[in-house]
């Protein structure tokens, strides 16, 4: 099957992801074969991926530079997993609910302390009405219009301690490192 | 009799600066249309049906963030650049800019020597390859 590639649509494009495709480039016409990872809207550049003994190596051929496209065939199913796995599509599903509930309550406790305003908003956080954070609550699932809150928040995120497994506030002083009464520190000598 | 002359101070001969007359992100300017390819339009079915719209940029969104993790696997990793004339060069990929016009690369292996830091122009390049 050949395709006026640069002129055809970014459907047919996504349409064509995991075959395997041929494309000619440069003015010297090289070929390259490999399976189409993707092709970037914006500079047509073409991601193939090939695999060898040692691994997978990916080429990208410029936009500028392609000058056919050729697709050749379907990938088998096993290349098909290998594929995917190579690009990891964005996580949709997320835990359980409790789970789920269980990690919301402590990332919001966690920002609570850090004395930021975060309200729930169903299965989502909001910060001061312009960061939402969905599940599974990682710094990653933060979106926000607003970059230094943004920031703020992920680096938050990132020093998260590990959260305590469900606790209540009165609980949660209990398991505060004990401070012997006494000692503040390293006694000087002499004393 | 001593000659007191003053220690002569070099001159440093900076390269002009940008046009003051034209602003670097004037759709209109002429670098901007030499230099910058706009994605492509939308097309012309897709303007008149708001489905197919749609669907055009969703399909436009999955390709791109594609390859945008692409991009993100291969930073801080060995990069060979394959370029005109035969050229194939080594570096470390640090960044692309928006459009993919440019590479920032450290350390290029270059025929003349070692570049620490380097732009490479994706004008310049046929395709690039690195190991996942």
């Amino acid at each position: 099957m050949q395709c006026s590639w640069l002129h055809s649509g970014p459907q047919l494009w996504l349409q064509c992801v995991h075959r395997q495709v041929k494309v000619t480039a440069g003015k010297l016409r090289e070929e390259h074969r490999g399976w189409l990872l993707t092709v970037d809207p914006v500079s047509h550049s073409v991601a193939l991926v090939s695999f060898g003994e040692d691994g997978a190596s990916v080429r990208v051929v410029l936009g500028h530079a392609v000058e056919h496209v050729e697709v050749l065939q379907e990938p088998d199913p096993d290349t098909e997993e290998r594929l995917r796995s190579l690009l990891p599509p964005p996580e949709t599903g997320g835990p359980d609910p409790d789970e789920r509930r269980r990690r919301r309550s402590g990332v919001r406790r966690w920002l609570q302390q850090n004395r930021v305003p975060v309200e729930e908003d169903g299965n989502e956080l909001r910060v001061a009405r312009v960061l939402t954070i969905r599940a599974p609550y990682r710094p990653d699932d933060c979106s926000s219009a607003n970059q230094i809150i943004l920031d703020r928040v992920q680096r938050l995120l990132r020093v998260q301690p590990d959260p305590v497994p469900d606790s209540d506030p009165v609980l949660e002083i209990s398991q505060a490192p004990e401070i012997a009464p006494g000692l503040d520190g390293p006694i000087p000598p002499g004393h | 009799m001593s000659l007191n002359m003053a220690t002569p101070v070099p001159v440093l001969r900076l390269p002009k600066g940008p046009d003051p007359n034209s602003r670097g992100f004037d759709p209109n300017s002429p670098r901007f249309i030499a230099l910058c390819r706009t994605s492509i339009p939308t097309s012309a079915a897709a303007e008149s049906d708001p489905q197919q719209l749609q669907e055009e940029q969703h399909a436009r969104s999955v390709l791109r963030e594609r390859f945008l993790r692409c991009l993100l696997a291969m930073s801080n990793k060995k990069v060979r650049f394959h370029m005109h004339e035969k050229v194939n060069v080594e570096a470390t990929f640090g960044a692309s800019d928006i459009d993919v016009l440019n590479f920032q690369v450290s350390d290029l292996h270059t025929p003349i020597g070692v570049q620490k830091e380097a732009l490479i122009r994706s004008q310049d390049v046929i395709s690039f390859t690195f190991d996942v």
